[in-house]
């Protein structure tokens, strides 16, 4: 099987809304891991 | 048919047309080496703006043009996007300490011996008051659906336990509250009332063995933590909103991959892994050298990215998330140590127990920092107060070496707590710098190997929009 190839440039952002509010004592866990 | 005229930019400061990289009005575009076998990271530092290129085409891609004009396109929304998040962010927590005190007596604490021994509580009347202030500040200040957070803190806040609940119970539909304990007092009816109002729940563990983890976080006796907060992550097991928080000191960094394990097999939903503070002395007989730090703290990432393959179970990390997000997602980043300006000041504050403001936690040991008291006066006066600007001012463009360092918007050159402590004023480094570049490193190693969702969460990209995409083979 042909190995794909990588690409020469990666390149993206993602934009949204900014809201940090943390410092790095805590996290406030909105999000959960799986 | 319309034919527009390209428009001659006036407002630029001399009349070059941006055609070439590193001259004239052209973009600055700065290759640094990821230690990645294929790729390099070619970064435009202001805008936070990069691209990985493999290590062969980076004369084309530079000279070609495509990456300059695909750039130039957008360079002005990505200025405006760092600018919002580095000047334009309204304050929406406060890091609240309902007592001075603690019952332990860890190694690094920033909080001064003193106050820990031998401070007061907030009254349950002062803390209500102070919510209740609070709460009418943040209406005022913040849109409409938007809940400020109030994150309990120490010291030990559970040993001012009946305060902090009852603060809980009567504003719990105006604040997402949190609480950072070391867990000695997290009993079964603690971790029932907490649970139960959705509080979120912070754990601090610095090792996976008791000898190792007790020679740091101990009380006064010199006994140490690390039973309590196995008995703590028990109870707390199936709950979503916990997490565990490791400093990274000289004692305890050999031993970082196997407190992934050990968190991973207890099923911590999220840990941190920070870099110890130095802010106070006491701390920085703990300090470990950067190379080894760095060394061992990637090797854990490493370790949880074994762990999630094997088991499709993540153990995210959030600390090193944040600088994942800061590089694809800027404004999706949720700490706010490794930006400049730092959050300290300008997203939240620190509350000591008198009512005394301070930009952040970290300095209220620090009574040069002490900028107000909630209970005498206006908060928005306090926030434009001398103390406040000194944080708040402190940014990377005015700090050698970050202000050419490619990386300034991925790591933020932490802390100006330690820089003014430490180093001699705020326009000074903190305590670690190459502990940081290999984090970023290591960052952009993860992007270009397109592992990027084994480091963060289910959904992290929900709601985000693509900004920028650029690949060609």
């Amino acid at each position: 099987m042909k190995k794909k190839s990588k690409k020469d440039v990666i390149a993206y952002r993602k934009g949204c809304k900014a809201k940090g509010t943390g410092l790095s004592h805590y996290i406030l866990m909105d999000k959960k891991a799986k | 048919m319309t034919v527009m005229k390209k428009k001659v930019i006036k407002d630029e400061a001399a009349p070059s047309r941006g055609r070439f990289v590193n001259t004239g009005n052209g973009p600055t575009f700065q290759p640094i080496d990821i230690g990645h076998r294929e790729y390099m990271a070619v970064i435009e530092p202001d805008t936070a703006f990069w691209s990985l290129v493999k290590h062969k085409k980076i004369a084309d891609v530079i000279s070609a043009g495509d990456l300059i004009r695909a750039f130039a396109g957008k360079s002005k929304q990505f200025t405006q996007e760092m600018d919002r998040l580095r000047f334009g962010l309204t304050p929406s927590a406060v890091y609240f300490n309902p007592t001075e005190r603690c019952n332990m007596n860890c190694t690094y604490c920033y909080i001064p011996e003193k106050m820990r021994r031998k401070g007061r509580h907030m009254s349950e009347k002062k803390l209500l008051e102070a919510l209740e202030i609070l709460k009418r500040h943040f209406g005022k200040t913040l849109s409409k659906g938007s809940m400020p957070q109030i994150i309990f803190h120490g010291a030990e806040p559970l040993l001012n336990r009946d305060a902090v609940f009852a603060g809980i119970e009567e504003y719990g539909n105006d604040f997402l509250f949190g609480i950072q304990t070391n867990a000695t007092l997290l009993d079964d009816e603690a971790v029932l009332f907490l649970t139960s109002h959705k509080v979120s729940i912070g754990l601090s563990l610095d090792a996976p063995t008791a000898q190792i983890a007790d020679r740091t976080r101990k009380n006064w006796e010199g006994q140490g933590t690390f039973k309590h907060v196995l008995a703590a992550m028990k109870r707390l097991n199936g709950y979503e909103g916990w997490s565990v928080i490791c400093t990274i000191t000289f004692t305890n960094m050999r031993h970082l991959t196997r407190l992934v394990d050990f968190f991973h097999e207890r099923e911590v939903p999220t840990c941190l892994m920070n870099i110890l503070r130095c802010t106070l002395p006491p701390s920085r007989s703990l300090k470990p050298g950067d190379t080894a730090a760095a060394k061992h703290f990637l090797a854990a990432l490493d370790r949880t990215y074994e762990l999630y393959r094997q088991t499709g179970r993540r153990l995210t990390v959030g600390n090193f998330a944040n600088i994942i997000l800061a590089i694809i997602a800027p404004a999706a980043r949720r700490l706010m140590c490794d930006i400049s300006p730092c959050g300290g000041g300008r997203c939240f504050f620190a509350l000591a127990p008198n009512g005394n403001m301070f930009p952040c936690s970290e300095f209220i040991g620090l009574d040069r920092f002490r900028a107000g008291n909630l209970f005498e006066d206006d908060i928005s006066r306090v926030m434009d107060s001398e103390p406040f600007r000194l944080v708040t001012g402190r940014k990377v463009e005015d700090i050698e070496p970050c202000r050419r360092c490619a990386i300034r918007h991925f790591c933020g050159s932490p802390c100006p707590a330690e820089a003014y402590e430490m180093n001699g004023g705020m326009n000074s480094t903190g305590a670690f710098c190459e502990f940081y570049e290999e984090q970023v490193r290591y960052a952009f190693r993860v992007i270009a190997d397109g592992k990027v969702d084994a480091y963060l969460w289910d959904d992290w990209d929900k709601g985000m929009k693509d900004t920028f995409t650029m690949g060609s083979s």
